[in-house]
């Protein structure tokens, strides 16, 4: 384990909780293709990363402040459309790099500026994909939060929009970065495992069950864009009880919204394929019956041919722990059977366990002996860095866009599953679409807002 | 022995008096020889919000046959406005080193004129069981410093409590359409430089309670010489002191005896109850009680007016932090200055919600700051912060329970 103690301080920002976020509508034509494509430049290493910061959540604000920090890039916009919410992340910008940056409730307003080269989009599911398009067409580079996308389509609109305008996209899938989760595959790839036949992916988490939304009327805050903040989606009465987690129009569900991070790990460990050949869900919302859409039980089963990916997730498991800050990177194995984000890896020799968050992996052999344990460490500013440095050479990052899709899908796929009855669903690889099933098909791509739009052509 | 008579009896012999008034944060100490001395609050206290000025102090002991032996503290408090609506938190510190290390004297163990003080004048603590607390060793070098704050009384009743609170709001108090609270005393100030820097000199020489970012004298201004001392930068005594973690906050307020106030306890100080006398008179009813600001509704920069410190639609304005109570036309109905603006206040409340249980310790701040669009400081308008971060934007004030 390698200490080191700045990246600790910012371990403990990444805690963060991530919701909300971002822009303005502004009432003017918004498709996405507003912008002509741009210069195809990388800044030059003796210039500084120009970055604008999309959405300052929990999440956006820590990434404004991590890059903040770094003496190769530059803030030089903040956005969210909740003006309220600029004045942590701007003191916070302007004590790290000595210079305030701009405060804008309109990500276009960034967009248009052709001084910037990035932009951070840590908005809301529904925002990432048609966010990082316009960016791409605007010329900009992107680090987009996870999930990379909300829908199945958008993925592949992201990949083509990168290609096309020859963008860097980078996907907050930071522990993809980190130096054990590369052993482990080194590992798994050497045959000490034999062959790996089944991966078991959890994702357990404590959460409660919420009050349902009021449901009256209540006034949008004066300096708050909710027009701007539904976007794409459809524009629900302002509510703020209301959890855009839980509601399909805004997010993909619990899955995306953390689990992600293991079934992108999961796909790692596996050889990065791309899309598993079948979908079955089961679960829905069982426990927590507090109105949300998103299910509180999802467990889904993906073959990969031969492989078999099985994932186990649920919000009401108060005795599964998620390994706690204070003990992340401190090369301790967690306690495996209640560690909430355990990966296992089952080989014809041997088993894996293997930890988000730093946690290490241990094997284990026929014996059930454990033959090796090796600890781990985050990699939030390695992924940072090498989103930057990505920018500048113009290589393919290591969470990049096509990763970023293949791993979100996971959870379209077990969503799609879910919301078509839990039924079975076959895969086509090469449309993208479920076989002989046009109703589970009718959620690989949304229906978007006017005037906001994504063309087939990006 | 006992310490008043060992220091009476001494004083006597050398031809002093216990100690009296000192400069500015420093104390009375009496000629050598005199063991009981009184560190005085400071006297230079023409600024409106440090110590409130406690310009005589007089330390006696003396033994009773039955109960012991009392300390008597006189202190001459001359703060003008001293009221009812408008009275002085005092607190007492004592040391029995000569100055090395100190503590509060637990209010529970003080009769007379501390805690809530409503009127100006020559005062009066007893201190029963001093002695206990060691002071009647031979060798004891006794200390003591008598401090106020200016603070305003909000009296208990019902009061609108329904928000809408931003940057992490809580649903469940967004749903909460009234509350009741008892009595309580809120700093009328947010804490000052001076008042930190004051407490950093007592408790901080190991440098605990202070960071770098706080030596800017363009945002703070508290400055860490070599010999663990600090001093102000020029201008900023009473500029709103920020760069505080809650836990900092918190512990500035133990080391005077107070608390943070609740979210709520903050809101009904900002709106006032639905009778501003509060619910035994309900004489007098509140014309706003759900106002947005606590001037009322009119936004801060309506009129071409400035009411509090935020940051106005002029992007061209550097926002820059105000001394306290810069905007003081523009109270809360009971006189709380700048709780609009200025910098945001950490509150005693963990960011809970139904979906988001506080695990990782959020806690709540409230008010806006001068970096805010107005918006952010209104009574809707709440942020959740991670208690570790010190920021610009961030200080706090003080909150008493209503007294005995």
């Amino acid at each position: 384990m390698t200490p080191a103690s700045t990246l600790k301080i910012m371990k403990s920002d990444s805690s963060l909780t991530r919701r909300e976020f971002v822009g303005k509508s502004a009432g003017a034509a918004a498709a996405f293709a507003v912008f002509s494509s741009p210069k195809s430049h990388a800044a030059p290493p003796s210039s500084k990363v120009v970055i604008g910061v999309m959405g300052l959540g929990g999440r956006g604000s820590y990434l404004a402040q991590a890059f903040a920090n770094r003496p190769d890039t530059d803030i030089a916009y903040i956005c969210d459309v909740d003006t309220r919410r600029f004045a942590r992340t701007r003191d916070a910008v302007e004590e790290a790099q000595g210079k305030a940056p701009k405060q804008v409730q309109d990500f276009r307003r960034i967009l248009e500026d052709k001084s910037v080269d990035v932009l951070i989009n840590a908005t809301p599911d529904h925002w990432h994909a048609p966010a990082s398009i316009m960016a791409c067409q605007a010329g900009k580079d992107v680090y987009v939060e996870k999930p990379m996308t909300h829908t199945a389509w958008e993925g592949r609109k992201m990949i083509e929009a990168a290609q096309n305008h020859k963008r860097i996209i980078q996907v907050g899938m930071q522990s993809r970065t980190a130096k054990y989760t590369n052993d482990a595959a080194e590992y798994i790839r050497s045959g000490k495992l034999g062959d790996v036949h089944v991966v078991r992916v959890f994702n357990l988490m404590r959460h409660a069950a919420r009050k349902p939304a009021s449901g009256a009327p209540v006034p949008v805050p004066a300096g708050y864009d909710h027009d701007l903040w539904c976007g794409p989606a459809p524009l629900l009465p302002y509510d703020p009880g209301r959890r855009w987690l839980d509601r399909w129009e805004y997010s993909c569900g619990a899955i995306a919204g953390d689990a992600v991070h293991q079934l992108d790990l999961a796909r790692l460990l596996m050889g990065d394929p791309a899309f598993p050949d079948t979908v079955v869900h089961a679960g829905g919302v069982n426990v927590l019956t507090d109105g949300r859409e998103v299910p509180d039980t999802q467990m889904v089963t993906y073959e990969y041919g031969q492989r078999i990916l099985l994932f186990e997730a649920a919000l009401w498991t108060p005795y599964m722990t998620k390994t706690p800050q204070l003990r992340r990177d401190k090369g301790e194995m967690p306690n495996w059977p209640f560690n909430a984000t355990r990966i296992e890896v089952l080989g014809t020799k041997g088993f894996m366990y293997f930890g988000r968050h730093g946690d290490g992996w241990q094997v284990f052999n026929e014996k059930a002996e454990s033959v090796i344990s090796v600890p781990g460490r985050q990699a939030d500013k390695e992924h940072q860095n090498n989103f930057i440095e990505c920018v500048r050479t113009r290589k393919q990052p290591i969470a990049n866009v096509t990763q970023g899709h293949y791993s979100a899908m996971l959870s379209h796929l077990a969503n799609i599953s879910f919301r078509v009855g839990n039924r079975k669903l076959s895969f086509d690889a090469a449309t993208e679409t479920f076989k002989g099933a046009p109703d589970a098909n009718q959620f690989l791509r949304r229906t978007y807002r006017a005037p906001w739009s994504i063309s087939d052509a990006v | 022995m006992i310490v008043g008579a060992s220091a009476r009896e001494r004083a006597r012999r050398d031809g002093t008096r216990t100690g009296r008034g000192p400069g500015r944060g420093g104390a009375l100490f009496a000629r050598a020889g005199v063991v009981v001395t009184a560190l005085l609050a400071p006297l230079a206290l023409a600024a409106r919000a440090q110590w409130l000025p406690i310009t005589v102090v007089n330390v006696d002991a003396a033994t009773t046959e039955v109960a012991g032996t009392f300390t008597s503290i006189q202190y001459e408090l001359t703060a003008p406005g001293l009221s009812p609506l408008s009275p002085a938190y005092v607190f007492v510190r004592y040391s029995l080193d000569g100055g090395a290390h100190w503590s509060l004297v637990s209010p529970h163990q003080l009769r007379g004129d501390h805690d809530i003080v409503a009127s100006p004048g020559r005062k009066k603590i007893l201190w029963w069981g001093s002695d206990q607390l060691g002071l009647g060793a031979e060798t004891v070098d006794l200390k003591v410093s008598v401090r106020g704050i200016r603070m305003v009384r909000v009296p208990g009743g019902v009061f609108t409590a329904r928000m809408q609170p931003s940057g992490g709001f809580d649903d469940s108090q967004a749903r909460v359409e009234t509350a009741t609270l008892p009595t309580f005393h809120l700093a009328k100030f947010e804490t000052t430089v001076g008042m930190y820097a004051d407490y950093l000199n007592e408790v901080g020489r190991n440098g605990r309670g202070w960071n770098r970012l706080m030596a800017n004298p363009e945002r703070c201004g508290i400055q860490r010489q070599e010999d663990g001392t600090y001093t102000v930068a020029p201008g900023r005594e009473n500029h709103p002191v920020n760069y505080v973690s809650w836990y900092e906050a918190q512990a500035f307020l133990d080391w005077c005896g107070l608390r943070l106030p609740t979210e709520l306890e903050w809101l009904k100080t900002m709106r006032g109850g639905l009778y501003l006398d509060g619910d035994e008179a309900r004489r007098v009813r509140n014309p706003k009680p759900e106002r947005k600001y606590p001037w009322g509704d009119e936004s801060p920069e309506a009129g071409e007016l400035w009411r509090c410190n935020c940051d106005v639609a002029d992007r061209n304005r550097v926002p820059q932090l105000q001394p306290v109570g810069s905007f003081n036309h523009y109270n809360s109905p009971y006189g709380a200055c700048d709780l609009a603006g200025n910098v945001a206040e950490w509150t005693l409340d963990p960011y809970a919600t139904s979906y988001h249980n506080g695990i990782d310790g959020y806690r709540m701040i409230r008010g806006g700051s001068y970096m805010d669009p107005p918006a952010g400081c209104d009574a809707l308008a709440g942020a959740s912060q991670l208690p570790v971060k010190r920021g610009s934007i961030t200080g706090f004030r003080g909150l008493r329970n209503s007294p005995r």
